[in-house]
């Protein structure tokens, strides 16, 4: 009766971790604060799968042997659970954005209706505080002038923040 | 930093009134003569339309402070930063202390009373709670809601950024200005009211008394 409950545990476990069959839909995934539109994603409840190739376009990240990575960056999928993460059907390699999420410990935020998910700063991004080091950005000046925090490096920096609101 | 969604259309005329005043948006009379008698600004001045500094840096409100040394560490975390005393009636804040104190900082560096201690600053900068976190993303995804045209889909996802960081004073106060306050049920004077009034809206920055260095341990 006991081996019952687990086999059927299970099965329950690896059907919410698969991606809906078949089902594509159109979804706008937002990375770093940029909006991609993805033509065939899959939504399962609140996981969200993706292509491979859509996964490099919209985040840059590219699945290795290795791990996801991004320039040095590299998370490392845990072997036992690659199934969580990964996917082969209809010819394409499904990817877990939302399972991805979770392991960098990354908030995502979900409108079912407009089927737009925002992925927040990963813990990679959070981190850097705790270091007492000021978090690098690069954000335009009103002429589109690009500048960055590290530009000023060598000189003190009073960072103060505004709105017109 | 103008942590405004609405970009130049909105920070502009605050950042060069004499040129965006004329494109139609009046500007307060003080703040055209003061640009008229010190000319274009000659500090950095950027534009934040994700509110991306707010988010890696943990602010709630503006202005916020931060002071960072020459190696990029920061001095003082984030705090009320008045350069001036336009909003002396509402905050009962003198800029006067924080301005003197910054002063002493570009003299002696890390070196000046107002340099926090590096225990303090862990102490400050301890980690969030990642409710926090979760908040940020609901803000982001109403703000990237609205820019595609959906304002009723983001209003839901503003609200749920107020109620998971209720002491985020920018998530309010920016979504009110995308549509209204009457969509949030509430107004900001009555917002101000319940947690407690001005002095907890901008509390005063934590400064040493001159002459008393802060105590390290």
């Amino acid at each position: 009766m006991k081996a019952n409950i687990s086999s059927g545990l299970l099965l329950v476990l690896l059907l919410a971790v698969l991606p809906a069959a078949g089902k594509e839909i159109h979804a706008t995934v937002v990375y770093d604060d940029v909006a991609t539109g993805i033509d065939s994603a899959r939504e399962d409840a609140d996981q969200l799968w993706i292509t491979t190739a859509d996964l490099t376009r919209a985040t840059r990240f590219e699945v290795k042997p290795q791990g996801v990575c991004r320039d040095v960056l590299c998370f490392p999928l845990p072997k036992a659970k690659k199934q969580e993460f990964l996917h082969q059907d209809a010819g394409k390699t499904w990817f877990n954005l939302t399972a991805f999420a979770r392991l960098v410990r990354q908030p995502v935020a979900h409108d079912a209706a407009l089927s737009t998910w925002y992925f927040g700063l990963r813990s990679d991004q959070n981190q850097t505080l705790s270091s007492l080091y000021a978090p690098d950005f690069t954000l335009p000046d009103i002429n589109g002038k690009q500048h960055s925090l590290s530009d000023f490096h060598g000189k003190k920096v009073l960072l103060v923040t505004w709105a017109s609101w | 930093m103008a942590q405004d969604t609405g970009g130049a259309k909105d920070a502009g005329p605050w950042i060069d009134p004499l040129k965006y005043s004329e494109a139609g948006k009046e500007m307060p009379k003080e703040v055209l003569e003061t640009a008229r008698k010190t000319g274009p600004l000659t500090y950095t001045v950027l534009i934040d339309e994700k509110h991306l500094v707010s988010k890696l840096y943990n602010m709630v409100n503006v202005p916020t402070g931060v002071w960072i040394n020459e190696k990029g560490r920061i001095v003082r975390p984030n705090e009320v930063a008045f350069a001036d005393d336009r909003f002396k009636g509402f905050s009962g804040l003198d800029s006067a202390p924080y301005l003197n104190a910054i002063k002493d900082w570009a003299e002696k560096g890390d070196k000046s009373i107002y340099a926090m201690s590096e225990d303090r600053l862990r102490e400050k900068l301890a980690a969030q709670n990642p409710d926090f976190a979760q908040a940020a993303a609901e803000f982001g995804l109403g703000e990237q809601l609205y820019k595609a045209g959906n304002l009723p889909e983001a209003i839901p996802h503003f609200k749920e950024a107020q109620r998971l960081n209720p002491r985020s004073w920018n998530y309010k106060r920016q979504a009110y200005k995308l549509s209204g306050e009457s969509d949030y049920g509430t107004t900001f004077a009555e917002e101000v009211k319940k947690a407690g009034g001005s002095k907890v809206y901008y509390p005063p920055p934590e400064l040493p008394k001159t002459g008393e260095p802060e105590k390290k341990p």
